[in-house]
Parts: structure tokens; C-alpha cells; sequence
């Protein structure tokens, strides 16, 4: 029989802090923003199409228990090689897309294995791990952009190289694959432009995602993530688990930051992939997710309610103090504000599960007691 | 089981190699500048300009128009490039229409392509040459990109001991 909850207004406030805040913020910047809606459901079915992707390459590693994956930003590091190179061997449109998918792979698959090994020798500890871990391949990725790929690595282009003659320049164009997956399929209906293929390439990754927690790695990838050691009594591999989700979601988070950065036509060599997880992670939180709890509804809520504040948010910030720059600043407040939020929220949770659970026991030992 | 497994990776990573060398091929870009440029000494012969080159290509939303002397470009995706060619040879002339597919070699970016010696008949070697941009000045700003400082620390690390003396 199933038992009937009852509404309870406080919790319920609890779990949605963060989404219902972000719904206030957009509510009252939008009006100041003075922007038509048309241009803002434009704006933000664009960011849906571009951002989704990376997004849902948080959900795998959250199931398996290891929380928000900093080290996406690898994934990201990964695709942006991949792309240097389709580049500079001049492949261009959708065909340079999947090779550059196809090329960020083993990287990927080669530094989330090295992540995945090193957050399983700090257990209970993956989030402040994988986030260093993007400043110490950010080194070696910078080492191999900025020394290697002209001197050891060949690099035929000069459009591509330093003048120096060696190194990766600035700014790597991708005209030649700018918007080629959202342009394929674009109906505009209302002015609305939809990039028809960039959601069919997310709803597959959703089909997959769901798909994927029924197998029986996804099993186990559940299990993991709620206890690992009643887990590993059942005969699961923890430590290889955990190392799976993590290539996986390495390997989406290359493949993702490649559908960001084609949309975008460009990118900057040495510091494009620096806020990638940061902001994926900010607008998965925003969604309503916690350290412990993502789903698909999370993600498509998170891009629209963070995105709309990013777009709203500079105008407003015009309106109220005639600078943008205040509205740049609070996005970025924001952002970082809400994953603090997160995180204390996610240890208040925590100490007072634990507290209960011991209330509970000790109540039981008591009366247990008694009765004797 | 083992042995089965092995199998369907080997399978899934030729599969993916299979798919890059295909993407390599079908998605390498060319440029193609189109001359109606005089060739004045091929084997002791002058292929004039055309009057007037109307040239369509699939895929671009313009027709290029070239008069004499005159060049234009369009790009190309993949080993085979097609154009539908509308030339008046010489002023009052009624315009010949032909259709023309041209193998691209893989290793050339930009190539051009002299239309009078095109449409003469002539061997490849006397219609197609390798474009090579002209050396971009050097931009010195671009030398060194602005990384390893995220700290805004510049050089005085405070390590060295001369700030607390």
C-alpha cells in the first residue's frame, strides 16, 4: 500500500531554494531588461541548444556517488585539441564535427581514466580533487598548445600557428564549421530560430542516459553511489564503477564543449575551457539539483532559468545603474553564489540526516530498554 | 565471453577509425578561385579571356559573374567540384553553357583554376595551380598569449625573504 505523503511548505522551500530564487531574479530583472520576448526565447532556445549537451555529462558521475564532476573541464580540454586539429587539416561543417568528436575520444577516455584513478584514491573528496585537477592539466594542456603543437606536433597552417612559428594561436576560428549543426535543420516559426539537430543530438544523449540506469553498470553505478560499502559486500567492482562514469562523463563533456564551441564560431585557445564546468555546474544547481540528486528535468530547468538570468541580467543591470558591467558582475556572483549555497545546503542536509538517524536510534535502544 | 568482448571493442574502435578517414575525406574544404585570366604562352599558343563568365555552383546563393582579367572564388567540401559555366567568348557572341566536374587534389587548400585553358581542353597541369596566400605581417601583440598569472602575483612571489627584511 502506498503511503500519502503530506505537503510540508518548509521542506518543499528547502529542495527548491535555488530555482525559485533564480524564478524571482528573472522576474524582476526582466521587465527592467526591456526585451521583447520573442528576442529572449530566441536567446535562450540558442543557449539550450548549445549548453544542454555539456550539462547532461554532470548526470553519470552524480548517479555513481562522486558528485559534481569539476574534471568535465578535461572533457572540455580534449575537444578543443580535437578541434585544433580538424582546423588545421581544413575539415570543415559536420564532417569536421564528428571527426573532432571522434578525435577527442581516446583523450578523453586517457584523462578520465587518470581522474577517475586518482578520485578513488580520495574518496569522499572528488569534487575539490577534480577541480585541482583542471588546474594541473591545464598546465600540461597548455605545455602541449603552446610548446608542442608546431615544434613536436606538426601544425601546417600559419593561420593556425604563433608567428613565432610554434604554438597555437589565440583564437582558433572555426568559421568553417560555425553553427553547422544548428543551421542544418532550422525552422524559425515566430522568429524563433530551433536548431532541430542539436536537440535531436541531446534527446538521444537523454534516451541514452535513461537507457543506461536500467543496464546493469547502471545498477551498480546506483548502488555505488548509495553506499559503497554494501555495495562492494555485493560483489560490485566499486572501484572500477566509479572509474567508468567518470570517462564517461569525460568523453560527453568533449563532445559537448565541441557542439558549444562550433555554435559559437571560435574560441580562445588558452582559457576557453576555464569556466566550462563552473557554469555547467552553477546552472545544474540552479535546475534544483543537489550534490547527491540530478536528473533530465534538472538540467533543461537549470539552462533556462540561469541562461535567462545571464541574458537578463547585463540590461537590467543598464537599466538600474546605467552600467552592464554590474549586470556581468552579478552573473558571476551569482554563479559562484550558488554553488556555495549548494554545498551548504547539501552538508546542513547531511548533519541532519545523521543527527536524526542518531535521535532515532537512541530512541529505539531506549525503548528496547524498557521493555526488557 | 572474454574473447567476445575483446572482439566488439576491436569492432566498435575500427568502426570509429572507418568513420574518421570518411569524415576526412567528404568534409576537407577547398577554396577555388576561378580566373578568366589570358594564358599567354602554353606550348607557343595564347588562350584569350572570355568576354563574360557566368558560373554556377551548387551550394552558393550568388552566380559568380567574372569579365575579363577578373577572378572570384567559392568553396568546395570534398574531392570533386561541380559548376555549371555560361561563357560569351567574345562581345555579341550567343553564350555556351557547359557542365564541368573537376577532381580536387587532397592536399591543396586553395587552388586555382584558369577557365580559358579549363574549356581549351588543355592537361591539368595548364589550368590548376596551388594558391599560396602572400606571409601575414607579423602581429608582435600575438607572441606570447597572457596565461600562468592567474594569481595577479607578477614576479614578487614573496618567497624571497627581501619584503620581511
Amino acid at each position: 500500500m502506498k503511503m500519502k505523503k503530506s505537503f510540508n511548505g518548509f521542506d518543499f522551500l528547502q529542495n527548491n531554494l535555488v530555482p525559485l530564487m533564480f524564478i524571482i531574479i528573472c522576474v524582476i530583472c526582466y521587465p527592467l531588461a526591456d526585451l521583447s520576448p520573442g528576442h529572449l526565447l530566441n536567446e535562450i532556445v540558442n543557449r539550450m541548444g548549445r549548453n544542454i549537451f555539456l550539462i547532461l555529462s554532470l548526470l553519470i558521475p552524480i548517479m555513481a556517488g562522486m558528485g559534481l564532476n569539476f574534471g568535465m573541464t578535461l572533457g572540455a580540454m580534449a575537444g578543443q585539441i580535437a578541434l585544433i586539429f580538424v582546423t588545421d587539416w581544413q575539415i570543415w561543417g559536420i564532417p569536421g564535427v564528428v571527426l573532432a568528436m571522434l578525435l577527442s575520444i581516446p583523450l578523453s577516455v586517457l584523462l578520465g581514466l587518470m581522474c577517475g584513478k586518482l578520485m578513488n584514491m580520495a574518496k569522499g573528496r572528488e569534487m575539490i580533487l577534480g577541480y585541482m585537477m583542471n588546474y594541473f592539466v591545464g598546465g600540461l594542456y597548455q605545455l602541449v598548445v603552446l610548446f608542442l603543437m608546431g615544434s613536436v606536433i606538426p601544425i601546417i597552417h600559419a593561420s593556425v600557428r604563433l608567428p613565432r612559428g610554434f604554438g597555437i594561436r589565440t583564437t582558433v576560428n572555426l568559421t568553417s564549421m560555425r553553427q553547422c549543426l544548428d543551421n542544418l535543420i532550422a525552422p524559425r516559426p515566430y522568429g524563433v530560430k530551433i536548431p532541430v539537430l542539436n536537440f535531436i543530438i541531446i534527446a538521444v544523449l537523454c534516451l541514452f542516459i535513461i537507457w543506461f540506469r536500467r543496464t546493469k553498470l547502471g545498477q551498480d553505478m546506483r548502488a555505488v553511489g548509495q553506499d559503497m560499502e554494501v555495495a562492494r559486500a555485493a560483489g560490485i567492482n566499486v572501484d572500477r564503477t566509479r572509474i567508468i562514469s567518470i570517462i564517461i562523463s569525460t568523453v560527453f563533456a568533449g563532445f559537448g564543449q565541441i557542439i558549444y564551441l562550433q555554435n559559437l564560431g571560435n574560441f580562445a585557445t588558452y582559457t576557453a575551457h576555464t569556466q566550462t564546468g563552473m557554469f555547467c555546474i552553477a546552472a545544474l544547481l540552479v535546475g534544483g539539483a543537489s550534490v547527491e540528486k540530478a536528473s533530465i528535468g534538472n538540467v533543461f530547468l537549470g539552462v533556462i532559468l540561469f541562461h535567462t538570468m545571464f541574458i537578463v541580467a547585463p540590461r537590467a543591470g543598464i537599466a538600474i545603474t546605467g552600467d552592464a558591467m554590474i549586470g556581468e558582475y552579478f552573473r558571476v556572483f551569482v554563479s559562484y553564489g550558488v554553488i556555495t549555497l549548494a554545498l551548504v545546503m547539501y552538508e546542513i542536509k547531511k548533519r541532519r540526516a545523521k543527527s536524526q538517524g542518531g535521535a532515532l536510534l537512541a530512541q529505539a535502544q531506549k525503548e528496547g530498554g524498557v521493555q526488557a | 565471453m572474454k574473447k567476445k568482448a575483446l572482439l566488439i571493442r576491436l569492432a566498435a574502435v575500427a568502426l570509429c577509425v572507418a568513420l574518421g578517414a570518411v569524415m576526412m575525406v567528404v568534409g576537407r574544404g577547398h577554396t577555388i578561385y576561378l580566373d578568366n585570366k589570358t594564358i599567354e604562352d602554353y606550348q607557343g599558343q595564347e588562350y584569350k579571356s572570355f568576354e563574360r563568365v557566368n558560373i554556377t555552383v551548387p551550394g552558393e546563393d550568388e552566380v559568380i559573374k567574372l569579365a575579363k582579367r577578373e577572378r572570384d572564388m567559392a568553396t568546395c567540401m570534398g574531392q570533386s567540384f561541380h559548376m555549371t559555366v555560361e561563357v560569351i567568348e567574345k562581345k555579341g557572341d550567343e553564350p555556351r553553357v557547359e557542365e564541368i566536374d573537376l577532381k580536387l587534389p587532397y592536399n591543396m587548400d586553395g587552388i586555382i583554376v584558369n577557365l580559358p585553358a579549363l574549356l581549351a581542353g588543355l592537361p591539368e597541369e595548364a589550368w590548376m595551380t596551388e594558391f599560396i596566400p602572400a606571409p601575414e605581417p607579423e602581429d608582435s601583440s600575438e607572441e606570447e598569449p597572457n596565461i600562468g598569472d592567474e594569481f595577479g602575483m607578477g614576479e614578487d612571489l614573496g618567497m624571497e625573504g627581501d619584503a620581511v627584511a
